[in-house]
């Protein structure tokens, strides 16, 4: 067993996550460089400054665009579109899921639902397509996509909502409204990165999200109980990793929500406060280290397709190589 | 398993040691840039800059003070720092929810360095000798597709 556990994402979905993610990471760094832009000068530099951060979150957010328009249409045009409809709805199973995951950290229980594992390793005939947590993260990141798409469009054009909004504070306190959209999506993105880098058995990265499903052999090892995640052993750097990472993650959670309340964009969405935000020395650090978390997600989604192209490789080698189930192996034929 | 072995000149120096240096050394850097541009922060040129609406510049910023009268666009940002911070927190729990599990998947595992095994699998994964003994080759050619 190896951290290649069983593949879960279609060829198409790989692609497209890897997509979502790298133009998502350009919206966040080009949109929160703007929102907390006393605490992300240094990003706001990198990118041409004011007119050039405008400039890089709109082409990103047409991408945006278009990659949401497409995948509507794939979800209602493809069978495997409606089937997989289906599969994200939630269930009590879920709900249990959650209660367990509860249970399993006070110690109350000794495994964790099939609904929120991770790793299958042996059990991957009795979980279901996503986690619990992989439903809720597509409801909300898919909500949230949304409502930021639309209000993101309606502030295209400053004159354009200067004219619908009547003023000029007004047409600004819209542009904070959507930008105050996104910090759920920001901390989601947070909890997501440490969720799918920092798994135990998974570490450094889950590469489910990165190699398709059908490069994935199926067959497990059905001669223990469990998930069999007791004869893997653990990589030397996960508890100094996991550790400063998950409270890099913490802090920026924490940091980007209350600059969210207090710098609120600017400039003073709903009345005229003078003399600016807070800048503090803390929040300034925490914001930061969020944007670090972000950084890494970035890293680890690059080093994923890595990983799937030397797969790919490999597998490609194998099949021509006559002798590749020479050593002992066993070449099957699929159904 | 590790490149290190190849690189005997890094193995005499402690990890922590690697990384609370380098941390620092990027910090004093970062110190001596940021000195070096004047403890310039330029966000002064962004277009929210803050307005200048009382004092000597009166005037500058004026049209801002008219403010946002719209009620609706109001409780819309109410609602929506509200939903920030009720997903924030149930953000956080999940967060701990996990981390608190991971550690508790992670002392189930085999300890580094517990065992003789150092095969790396094709993936970067570490391979369970006994357990992956028999199954070494079962990645058919066509990786066992499903439809
Ligand atoms: C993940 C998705 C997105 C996030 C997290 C995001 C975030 C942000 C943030 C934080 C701001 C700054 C708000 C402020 O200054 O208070 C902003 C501004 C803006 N966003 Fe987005 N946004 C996203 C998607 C989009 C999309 C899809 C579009 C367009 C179709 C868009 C268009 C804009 C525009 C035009 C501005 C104003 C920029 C300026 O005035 O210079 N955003 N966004
Ligand atoms: C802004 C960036 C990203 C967005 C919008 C995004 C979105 C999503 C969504 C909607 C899902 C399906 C629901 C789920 O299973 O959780 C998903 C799954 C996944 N994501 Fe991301 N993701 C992003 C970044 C990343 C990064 C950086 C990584 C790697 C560290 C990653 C790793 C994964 C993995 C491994 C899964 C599969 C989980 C499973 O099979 O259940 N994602 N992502």
């Amino acid at each position: 067993m190896t951290q290649l556990d069983h593949g879960k994402f279609s060829k198409m979905t790989t692609t497209f996550h890897t997509l979502l993610a790298l133009d998502v990471f350009v919206l966040f760094f080009s949109g929160y460089s703007l929102m907390f832009n006393d605490e992300l000068w240094w990003m706001v530099g990198l990118m041409g400054g004011a007119s050039g951060v405008s400039a890089v979150h709109r082409v990103a957010g047409g991408g945006l665009l278009a990659l949401i328009v497409f995948w509507m249409l794939m979800m209602v045009t493809t069978d495997t579109g409606r089937g997989n409809f289906r599969e994200i709805l939630p269930s009590k199973g879920d709900f249990d899921a959650f209660i367990q995951d509860v249970q399993f950290l006070l110690g109350n229980v000794d495994e964790r639902h099939p609904n929120a594992r991770q790793f299958a390793g042996g059990t991957a005939d009795e979980i279901p397509l996503l986690t619990y947590i992989g439903k809720g993260v597509v409801f909300i990141f898919a909500a949230e996509l949304t409502l930021l798409s639309i209000s993101g469009v309606l502030i295209w054009s400053k004159t354009g909502v200067i004219s619908l909004l009547a003023t000029k504070t007004a047409a600004a306190a819209f542009v904070t409204f959507h930008g105050l959209l996104g910090v759920i999506m920001l901390m989601g993105v947070i909890f997501h990165i440490f969720e799918h880098g920092f798994h135990p058995a998974l570490y450094p990265v889950e590469v489910k999200a990165f190699i398709p499903r059908s490069m994935i052999p199926e067959e497990h090892d059905d001669s223990t109980e469990g998930t069999g995640i007791e004869r893997l052993e653990l990589a030397p750097s996960w508890n100094m990793a996991s550790t400063v990472v998950g409270a890099m993650a913490v802090i920026g959670i924490v940091s980007v929500l209350l600059g969210s309340l207090f710098d609120e964009g600017y400039p003073v969405p709903r009345e005229l406060a003078i003399g600016g935000g807070p800048t503090d020395v803390l929040l300034t650090v925490g914001i930061n280290m969020g944007v670090f978390v972000l950084l890494l997600g970035l890293v680890l989604q690059m080093y994923g397709n890595l990983l799937r192209v030397r797969w790919q490789k490999q597998l490609e080698q194998e099949a021509s190589e006559p002798t590749a189930a020479a050593d002992g192996g066993r070449v099957e034929s699929d159904d | 398993m590790s490149y290190r072995e190849h690189l005997p000149e890094t193995e005499g120096y402690p990890r922590a040691a690697i990384a609370i240096n380098a941390v620092i050394a990027i910090a004093v850097t970062a110190l001596i840039l940021w000195w070096a541009s004047e403890f310039a922060v330029f966000y002064e040129n962004l277009f929210r800059i803050q307005p200048v609406a009382e004092g000597a510049n009166a005037g500058v910023g004026s049209d801002w003070t008219s403010g946002n009268q719209i009620a609706w666009l109001d409780f819309l940002i109410a609602i929506t720092h509200a939903a920030d911070v009720l997903m924030g927190v149930f953000i956080l729990f999940m967060m701990f929810l996990h981390w608190g599990a991971f550690r508790r998947l992670a002392a189930r595992m085999r300890q580094p360095g517990d065992s003789g095994s150092s095969a790396v699998a094709a993936d970067g994964g570490r391979v369970d000798d006994e357990a992956s003994a028999g199954t070494d080759g079962d990645t058919a050619a066509d990786g066992g597709e499903r439809a």
